[in-house]
């Protein structure tokens, strides 16, 4: 029972069960197990757990909807192929792996795709009727939904669940490529690249303040930029300052500092840039999928009848929806914005120069100053004077009377000495 | 088109992801058909509800597309794939937290056709630690190797292993509770000492 009997680590069998030994290991690991009983225990216990944990399948995704990643794939390879085809490629791929034949899927979606035309020009009626089955399909796919389960249940997916199912993509795709094509259009730029939030601080010392103040403006104006803030400092005894935020094009930045430079002495200079790619990235999809979420709940108020709570509860949930994307359609302009623009911190100081104040003051001023100051002498001497007598006179009477005596007899002494 | 599928069945992950960044589309819809079911799954025993397994799927398979310029070779595409699960699931725990604050998430409806057993395993899974269980589910479910989930979750491989041990031993102990006849129970009890004395010896 003690490690001279078992050479192998439990760990290690572990890790030879797991195919994660390197093969000496493994020789030796496999010859122990083949004569210690109590390591074949061990082995039969860590593959029973393995076993237990098998058993609990995730069952294969049903809803084989990619129009989202389609549109997103027509959108990153915008050159390569055009929105439709790709969809339609992906689903042949994935039905492939469900039905033996990907011709007749691939006809079935043609035919299905001349009906749905057909449909739409129709009109909008028959197209309810269509996202009517599409919605049905969908809440009987899975029990994803509580709100669903709680409606009146759906009618079975027996009746012909190929059609059915093609029916739902079809539907939902036609919002899903105008999303997509609204993204491009909107920030087509910033899509296909890192994204940068670029920042910029710079501090200029000049000699010609007004004019430093009047080019920063025209500088401003050329490249397309604007003020964020400006604030514009006159403080006696030290030059003006100008601090300004201005935000101008990402790809103006550049030429912008350059000539922000040109305007006077740097005294400092700093350049930042954050990547945001991954958050942009995280919040489009989060975005992209509450805008489905949103049209399903759509779908199901306009299609579904049911109890008032329910319908109730269906609109709240909508409500909540909604914000959240108004919210994350916020965030992504913000930075989208942030991205576009970026930000030049811009300090314009004064060289300051002390002056000399040279400005005579009149006569009369100077007669009546002179005559305050003589009054206001006279004052403060008289003033001093009795002070000092005041603070000093006892002390020096004091001394007066001590010192009197010897000084009298010191005068007498050389009086006498001067007669004789 | 047939005989192009059956060539691209056979190329590594890694070529396909390349071969996308190049342009090719049956190159990543050959990565789809490949992850889809295995990401759903992913989502799918972590998350309660599968409506949002479905969406984490596909939001996992847009981030692929928009990334693409940025992958690079250097890791396996598969950790590189269920790294971005990693975290989305985690951004998908963290809103759940905030619109719930009570923490108390919602029991899994979709039980009906689920045996006992399979519950008895999903409960077990329940009770351990969250990191061992991560591995754990790792390992036995996404097929991962030691050094990826190392890489995945950040920590040493040695510590992998360790911790992977222990939940094993922990499973098997919330799946057996019943009592044992003594002789088993010493010997089992024998063995999880090893293994303790090996964790605390690595531990120090």
């Amino acid at each position: 029972m003690n490690k001279t009997i078992h050479p192998i680590e439990p760990e290690e069998l572990m890790a030879y069960l797991d195919g994660e030994l390197t093969s000496d290991r493994a020789t030796a690991t496999a010859a122990h197990l083949g004569e210690c009983v109590e390591c074949q225990g061990l082995a039969a216990e860590l593959r029973s757990v393995s076993q237990n944990l098998k058993a609990w399948k995730a069952e294969p995704s049903k809803s084989t909807t990619p129009p989202a990643i389609a549109a997103a794939l027509a959108e990153n390879r915008p050159a390569s192929r055009d929105a439709f085809p790709a969809p339609q490629r992906s689903w042949r791929e994935v039905l492939g792996q469900h039905w033996p034949t990907v011709a007749w899927a691939g006809t079935a979606a043609a035919v299905l795709i001349v009906v749905f035309g057909a449909v739409r020009f129709i009109g909008s009626n028959a197209n309810n009727v269509f996202s009517q089955v599409g919605s049905q399909m969908e809440n009987s796919d899975s029990d994803r939904n509580r709100l669903a389960a709680s409606l009146p249940p759906p009618s079975p997916p027996s009746a012909a669940p190929v059609n059915g199912r093609e029916f739902k993509q079809l539907v939902q795709l036609s919002p899903g490529v105008v999303q997509a094509n609204q993204s491009v259009t909107e920030h087509g730029l910033v899509e296909n690249g890192p994204m940068i939030i670029r920042t910029a601080q710079l501090s200029v010392i000049t000699k010609e303040f007004d004019k430093a103040r009047a080019n920063l403006e025209a500088i401003l104006k050329r490249h397309r930029g604007y003020v964020g803030e400006l604030k514009a400092n006159d403080t006696t005894g030290s030059g003006r300052t100008l601090t300004a935020t201005l935000r101008v094009p990402a790809d103006q930045l550049d030429a912008t500092l350059t000539e922000v430079k040109a305007l006077g002495r740097v005294e400092s200079e700093s350049q930042s840039g954050q990547d945001v790619t991954s958050q942009y990235v995280d919040l489009q999809a989060r975005l992209a999928n509450a805008r489905n979420t949103e049209q399903r709940l759509t779908d199901l108020l306009r299609n579904r009848t049911g109890k008032l709570s329910d319908v109730l509860e269906v609109e709240q949930e909508l409500d909540r929806v909604r914000g959240q994307i108004e919210q994350m359609e916020a965030e992504r302009k913000t930075m989208a914005n942030q991205v576009s623009y970026a930000t030049l911190n811009a300090t314009i100081s004064e060289d300051y120069k002390a002056q000399l104040q040279v400005v005579p003051p009149s006569t009369a001023t100077r007669l009546s100053n002179a005559a305050v100051d003589g009054y206001r002498s006279m004052v403060d001497g008289v003033l001093s004077l009795a002070l000092f007598l005041l603070s000093n006179g006892p002390s020096l009477l004091l001394w007066g009377a001590i010192l009197f005596m010897p000084a009298r007899f010191v005068w007498k002494k050389a009086r006498r000495s001067l007669a004789s | 088109m047939a005989a192009d599928l059956a060539e691209i069945r056979t190329i590594s992950d890694e070529t396909l992801m390349l071969e996308f960044q190049g342009g090719s589309h049956p190159a990543f819809e050959q990565l789809f058909a490949r992850y889809h079911g295995p990401l759903y799954g992913f989502f799918r025993r972590r998350l309660n509800g599968d409506q949002r397994a479905e969406d984490l799927t596909q939001e996992t398979f847009l981030a692929v597309i928009r990334g693409a310029d940025r992958y690079t070779p250097s890791a396996l595409l598969r950790t590189y794939l269920y790294g971005i699960a990693m975290n989305l699931l985690a951004a998908e725990r963290r809103k759940r937290a905030k619109d719930s604050p009570q923490g108390k998430e919602a029991p899994e409806p979709a039980t009906r056709e689920a045996p006992d057993s399979v519950l008895w395993t999903r409960q077990a899974l329940e009770k351990l630690d969250d990191s061992e269980r991560e591995i754990l589910m790792l390992r036995e479910y996404e097929q991962l190797s030691y050094a990826e989930i190392a890489d995945l979750q950040n920590l040493p491989v040695n510590t992998v292993r360790s911790r992977l041990f222990r939940a094993r031993m922990a499973l098997k102990e919330h799946l057996e509770p019943a009592p044992k006849t003594p002789e088993t129970a010493a010997a089992s009890e024998s063995r999880e000492n090893r293994g303790l004395t090996r964790a605390e010896g690595e531990a120090i």
